[in-house]
C-alpha cells in the first residue's frame, strides 16, 4: 500500500535552481533523507553558467555527510582527487613570521573535570616550562609530520583525539554527487532560468521559464543560484546584510599549480599585506588563491603576490572572483529557500562554505513542508538556525583579523581597530581574563577551535579556572610531560600523507567506481 | 585588588545557604579558598519539601553525600516524575517522567515515529514507552543498568523534607571546613568603591570577605537591599501569587512520583516522603482567599491537611545575579513559580556556573558578565518551561483561563509554534529540560502537531511496528524486575523489605 506521509494529498514538487556544490549537495541530501514518493525533486542547471568552485577545503562534518549518503570513501577520494585535511596552518596571521595550526582535534584532555587549557595556563602562569599549547595536540603533531592515519576507535587513546576532512576538487565533487543523485530519482533539467513567475497575492514563486521556453512549476523552490541569488534576492527581494566593514576582503584570484613536493595533510593560509593566500594540496595539483580587499590592495599587486607565492608552475591564468561578506536577512522567504552563496558569503578562511551548505540542506530535510502547504512556522525555525550558523561563523572568522600584530599595514590596522560585535569582544575578554573558551552547542566552532585561534593569534590568558588547583603542581608537570611524550611517540609511527593516499586511493580496483550507480 | 580571592562569605538560610557554602568549599579547598557561612534564622516550616530534579544527584556526589544516608536522615523518598491531573476529570492526566521516551530507530528520535504511528491509529500513550513512567505507575523504582541505558535515559529525583535536608547539608559543609556563624540579623558594610566590605552580625561581630554570596532568599539582603540591583518582574508570565504549604500523613506505600492536581482555584501538588505527604497549593489571591485555597487543597487531594503556611509568590529575575563582588544564588537571584519544582535546580545552576566563572584574579569583569549572560539564558529557559505549563492548559476555572492569557516570551512562542507545526522541540543554548520533558508537557496538554519529521518515512512501516512491539515488551518485562519503592526504601534504611 502506498500512503503519502504526513497526510499529503500529492507529492510536493521541489525545484532546485543551480547545479554547483550547493545544488547537488542539497539534492543528494533530500534524495537520501526523504521518501521520494512524497517529494518530487528536480534540479535545473545550466552548462553555460560556471560554478564558483572555490570551496576545495572542507571541515570534518563533510565525512558525516558522505557517510549519511553511504558513499565509499576511497572511491570518492579517487574521483575527486581528494587528500586528507587535519587542520589549517596560519602563517603570518598573528604577526609577520608567526605560524600556528588550527587542528581538527583536541588540545590535551580534561583532568579532574577541568578543561585542559586551564591546566596549561596554570603551568605557564606559574613559570613552568609547559611549552606552547600546540604541543598538546596530536593532530598538530600529525600535520607537522605531514602524516596521516584514521582516528583510533579506542577513545582513551591519544590517537582518537581528532577528526579529519578533505581537500577536493569541488567541481569533481559536484559531478560525483550529480551521478549519485540522478540515479536515485532526482530529475535533472539542463537549462537557464530566464523568467520567474510569482503569485500576485502571496508573492510565492509559481514557475520558472527556461531559455528553451519550458516552464517548470513547483511548490517549493531551492535557490542554489550562487551570488546571483536569482529567487531569494531578486524575485523575493530579501535584503542583504553587508558585513564588509568587519570582513573587508571582497576579491579572490584563484590559480591551480603543479603539485609540489610538500604534500601537506592541511590547508595553508598565509597572511599578505592586502589579504591572504590559500594553498590546498590535491592529488593531481595544488589549488591556490589570493583573497584580498580591493580597498587595500589592487588587482595587479594581488596577482603578482599570488604568482610569486606558488610552489609549482601555474597551470592556468588566475581567475578573478568578486564577493562581499554578509548574508541575507532570511534564507527562507515564502516558498523560496536559499542555500549556499545565494543565502550568504563568508570568505573561505576556515573552509565553512560547504559546511554551511550541509547544515542548511539537513535543516531543510527536517523542516520540509508537509501537508502540501508552505508553513511559515517551519521557515521561522530554519531562519533561526541559519542566523546562528552565519553569525557564529562570522565571529570566529573575525577573530583571525581582530587579534593581529601586523602593525603598519593598512588592512591589518583597519581590522584591528574595527568595532567588534559585542558577542566577539566578550569572548576575547573572557578568555584573557580566565582561559575560558567559547563552548556552545549550536553551530560552528568548537571550544578547541576557538582555543587554537585565540592562542594562535596571541590572545593569552592572565588567569585560569581555579578548580585546576586540585592537581598538585608537581603532578601537573608530570602529566604535561607524559602527554607531550605520548603525542610525540605516537605521531612518529604515522604513515606519510603521500604514501597513505597512494595506497588508500589506488589500492582498490578502479572497476569499483561503478558502485556509485548501485541503488 | 588583583590577588586571587581567598575568602568567600555566604549569607542566607536553609538548603541554598548550605548547598552554596559546601559546594564552593569542596570545589575550591585545594585552591586555598576559605568559606564562612552566616546563617540567618530558618524560614522553613515542617511541611516544607524540596522536590528535586535528577541533576542534584551529581552535586550530592561531589559533596560526598551518600544517597542512603541522605534518605535515612531526611526520611525522604525517590521521585520518578510528576503526574499532572485534571481534578475535574475533563482532560486526561499525563506524566512528566525523569527519563526518555522509547529508543531511536534508524538513528532518529523515537518521538517522531510515535507521532506518525498515532496518526495511523496507534492507541498507545507516549508514557507507555517510558521505563521511568511505567515504573512510577507500578510503584517501583527504576535503577538504571546497562540494559535500561541502551533503551533510554532513566533518572530520578527526590522528595526531601526541607528541615532535615538543610541539616544534612550543613553537616557536610562544616565537615569540609566551612566556618559557620549564627546570626539573628545582618547589616551590610560597603567599601568606598561601593563593593561589599563586610557583614555586621547582630550589631557586634564583623565578617569580612572578598566575594559575598547572597543566599538570603527573595528579598536579596545583599544584592537587592544593599546593592540596589532591580528585578525583571515575571508576574505577567505566571498566574499564581500565593503558595500555601501544608502536609498530611504519609501514604503507605509511598508513591514514587509527585502528583499535581488542577482544580478551578489553582493546583495542589502532592510530594510524598516517608515522613509525610507534603502538599503545595498555588493560587491567585485576587481569585481565591487563603481559606478557600486550603479547603480546595483538602478536597482535591483527599488528604487530611495540617500546619498550613501561606507565602507570597513573586516570580522574577534579578537584573544581574552578580553585581560588584556579590553573587546572588537561588531565590535572591531568581524567584520561580512552584510548578515543576525548580528551586533547588536554580540554586544548582547558579553554583555550577559560579564555579565555571569563579574569579581567576581580583579583576573579573568579563567572568561576571559571562555569569550574568549564562544565568539569564538558563533562568529564562526554565521560566519558559513553567510558563508553557500555564499558557497551554485546558483546565476549567478562572485561574486557568487567566493562565492561558498570560504573557508568552518570544522564545517560548517560537518553541510552541515549531512543535505545533513539526512536532520538533527547537534547540536552545542553556536548556535545563531535555526534549522529552518538553514533549511530555506539549503532548500532555493536548498539542497535536500538524506534521512529523519527514525523514523518518525512509524507515519501513513494518520495521517501525516491530520496534514498537519490542520496546513495549522490554518496558513491561524490565519494570517487573525492579524493586518496589517501599522495598528499596526499606533496604537502604536497614529494615527488611516490605
Amino acid at each position: 500500500m502506498l500512503m503519502q506521509a504526513n497526510g499529503m494529498a500529492a507529492p510536493l514538487k521541489v525545484v532546485i535552481v543551480g547545479g554547483g556544490t550547493a545544488g547537488w549537495m542539497c539534492a543528494a541530501a533530500l534524495a537520501r533523507l526523504l521518501a521520494l514518493t512524497d517529494y518530487d525533486i528536480t534540479l535545473i542547471e545550466s552548462d553555460e553558467i560556471g560554478t564558483v568552485g572555490v570551496g576545495e577545503a572542507t571541515l570534518p562534518h563533510i565525512k558525516t555527510f558522505n557517510d549519511m549518503l553511504g558513499i565509499d570513501e576511497a572511491q570518492f577520494m579517487r574521483e575527486t582527487q581528494a587528500t586528507f585535511k587535519l587542520g589549517i596552518e596560519f602563517v603570518g596571521w598573528d604577526r609577520p613570521g608567526g605560524r600556528y595550526i588550527h587542528p581538527f582535534g583536541t588540545f590535551g584532555e580534561p583532568w579532574a573535570g577541568v578543561d585542559f587549557q586551564h591546566h596549561w595556563a596554570r603551568a605557564v602562569q606559574a613559570g613552568q616550562d609547559a611549552g606552547p599549547l600546540q604541543d598538546y595536540s596530536y593532530a598538530v603533531a600529525a600535520c607537522r609530520a605531514e602524516a596521516f592515519e584514521f582516528p583510533n576507535e579506542d577513545l582513551k587513546s591519544i590517537r582518537s583525539t581528532y577528526a579529519y576532512a578533505y581537500h577536493f576538487d569541488a567541481g569533481l565533487y559536484a559531478n560525483f554527487l550529480r551521478r549519485w543523485t540522478t540515479v536515485r530519482g532526482v530529475k535533472r533539467i539542463e537549462g537557464q532560468v530566464v523568467d520567474v513567475a510569482q503569485n500576485a497575492g502571496t508573492g510565492h514563486v509559481e514557475a520558472l521559464t527556461l531559455k528553451s521556453g519550458a516552464v517548470i512549476a513547483g511548490d517549493l523552490f531551492v535557490d542554489c543560484s550562487g551570488f546571483r541569488s536569482l529567487l531569494l534576492g531578486h524575485a523575493m527581494g530579501v535584503a542583504w546584510q553587508d558585513w564588509s566593514e568587519w570582513l573587508p576582503c571582497d576579491r579572490a584570484l584563484a590559480v591551480p599549480s603543479a603539485r609540489a613536493s610538500a604534500f601537506t595533510p592541511y590547508t595553508r593560509s598565509t597572511a599578505q599585506a592586502g589579504g591572504w593566500i590559500w594553498r590546498i594540496p590535491l592529488q593531481h595539483r595544488t589549488g591556490n588563491g589570493h583573497v584580498f580587499s580591493s580597498r587595500f590592495c589592487d588587482e595587479e599587486l594581488a596577482r603578482d603576490t599570488l604568482m610569486q607565492a606558488l610552489d609549482g608552475p601555474a597551470l592556468a591564468e588566475p581567475r578573478l572572483l568578486r564577493f562581499q561578506a554578509g548574508r541575507r536577512a532570511k534564507a527562507w522567504e515564502g516558498n523560496v529557500v536559499a542555500i549556499g552563496l545565494a543565502s550568504g558569503f563568508l570568505e573561505p578562511l576556515e573552509s565553512t562554505s560547504i559546511f554551511l551548505i550541509q547544515a542548511a540542506a539537513t535543516d531543510l530535510a527536517n523542516l520540509m513542508p508537509a501537508n502540501g502547504a508552505i508553513d511559515p512556522r517551519l521557515a521561522a525555525e530554519f531562519n533561526r538556525l541559519f542566523e546562528i550558523h552565519y553569525d557564529r561563523t562570522r565571529d570566529f572568522l573575525m577573530l583571525h583579523y581582530a587579534a593581529n600584530a601586523r602593525h603598519g599595514e593598512p588592512l591589518w590596522d583597519h581590522v584591528r581597530a574595527v568595532q567588534l560585535p559585542d558577542s566577539l569582544a566578550h569572548k576575547i575578554a573572557l578568555f584573557e581574563e580566565s582561559a575560558a573558551a567559547p563552548d556552545y552547542k549550536l553551530g560552528l566552532f568548537s571550544r578547541d577551535s576557538w582555543l587554537a585561534v585565540l592562542v594562535g593569534q596571541g590572545v593569552l590568558p592572565r588567569g585560569y579556572n581555579r578548580l585546576a588547583d586540585r592537581i598538585p603542581m608537581p603532578d601537573l608537570e608530570a602529566k604535561l610531560r607524559d602527554l607531550k611524550a605520548r603525542i610525540v611517540t605516537n605521531a612518529a609511527t604515522m604513515t606519510p600523507h603521500e604514501e597513505f593516499i597512494a595506497s588508500y586511493c589506488s589500492g582498490v580496483a578502479a572497476a569499483a567506481s561503478d558502485t556509485v550507480y548501485a541503488a | 585588588m588583583t590577588t586571587p580571592i581567598s575568602k568567600v562569605v555566604v549569607v542566607g538560610r536553609d538548603a541554598p545557604l548550605w548547598l552554596a557554602a559546601a559546594t564552593i568549599r569542596r570545589a575550591l579547598k585545594p585552591s586555598g579558598v576559605m568559606v564562612e557561612a552566616v546563617e540567618l534564622p530558618s524560614a522553613l516550616a515542617p511541611s516544607d519539601v524540596h522536590a528535586t530534579l535528577p541533576a542534584l544527584e551529581a552535586l550530592h556526589n561531589q559533596l560526598r553525600i551518600d544517597e542512603a544516608a541522605l534518605l535515612r536522615a531526611t526520611r525522604g523518598a525517590f521521585s520518578l516524575g510528576q503526574n499532572f491531573v485534571d481534578a475535574t476529570g475533563r482532560t486526561p492526566a499525563f506524566l512528566h517522567p525523569y527519563g526518555a521516551f522509547g529508543t531511536a530507530i534508524d538513528g532518529k528520535d523515537f518521538f517522531a515515529y510515535w507521532l506518525k504511528a498515532r496518526r495511523y491509529g496507534l492507541g498507545v500513550a507516549l508514557e507507555d514507552f517510558s521505563l521511568t513512567a511505567a515504573a512510577a505507575r507500578q510503584g517501583r523504582l527504576l535503577i538504571p543498568d546497562d540494559e535500561s541505558e541502551i533503551y533510554g535515559r532513566s533518572d530520578y529525583g527526590y522528595h526531601l523534607p526541607a528541615i532535615p535536608y538543610a541539616g544534612v547539608l550543613k553537616a557536610a559543609a562544616v565537615h569540609d571546613g566551612v566556618t559557620a556563624h549564627l546570626a539573628r540579623s545582618v547589616d551590610v558594610a560597603l567599601a568606598e568603591n561601593g563593593d561589599i566590605a563586610a557583614l555586621q552580625i547582630d550589631g557586634d561581630r564583623r565578617v569580612e570577605g572578598e566575594l559575598f554570596i547572597d543566599a538570603t532568599g527573595p528579598e536579596g539582603l545583599l544584592i537587592g537591599a544593599a546593592l540596589g540591583v532591580g528585578r525583571d518582574d515575571w508576574r505577567a508570565h505566571l498566574p499564581a501569587d500565593r503558595i500555601l504549604t501544608t502536609s498530611g500523613p504519609a501514604f503507605a506505600p509511598v508513591p514514587v512520583y509527585a502528583e499535581l492536581r488542577a482544580w478551578d482555584g489553582g493546583w495542589a501538588g502532592v510530594y510524598p516522603s516517608q515522613a509525610r505527604s507534603h502538599v503545595v497549593q498555588a493560587y491567585n489571591s485576587t481569585l481565591c482567599g487563603d481559606e478557600d485555597a486550603l479547603r480546595g487543597a483538602v478536597s482535591t487531594t483527599g488528604i487530611n491537611l495540617a500546619d498550613a503556611v501561606v507565602r507570597a509568590s513573586d516570580p522574577g529575575r534579578r537584573e544581574s545575579a552578580w553585581s560588584r563582588n556579590c553573587v546572588a544564588i537561588g531565590a535572591a537571584s531568581c524567584v520561580f513559580d512552584p510548578i515543576h519544582s525548580v528551586d533547588l535546580h536554580a540554586v544548582q545552576l547558579g553554583l555550577i556556573h559560579l564555579l565555571g566563572c569563579f574569579p581567576a584574579s581580583g579583576s573579573f569583569a568579563a567572568q561576571r558578565a559571562e555569569y550574568n549572560r549564562i544565568t539569564r539564558l538558563a533562568f529564562e529557559r526554565v521560566r519558559d518551561f513553567q510558563s508553557a505549563y500555564y499558557v497551554l492548559n485546558r483546565y476549567g476555572g478562572t485561574f486557568w483561563s487567566h493562565a492561558r492569557d498570560a504573557d508568552v516570551s518570544p522564545a517560548l512562542a517560537h518553541g510552541i509554534a515549531t512543535f505545533r507545526s513539526r512536532g520538533e522541540v527547537a534547540p536552545w543554548e542553556e536548556e535545563s529540560f531535555a526534549p522529552d520533558s518538553w514533549r511530555a508537557l506539549f503532548i500532555g496538554h493536548g498539542l497535536a502537531p500538524d506534521s512529523y519529521l519527514p525523514i523518518i518515512d525512509r524507515t519501513a512501516p513494518d520495521e517501525m511496528k516491530a520496534q514498537f512491539r519490542r520496546m513495549l515488551g522490554f518496558v513491561k518485562e524490565h519494570v517487573l524486575k525492579q524493586p518496589t519503592h517501599d522495598e528499596y526504601l526499606g533496604r537502604i534504611s536497614g529494615r527488611a523489605g516490605g
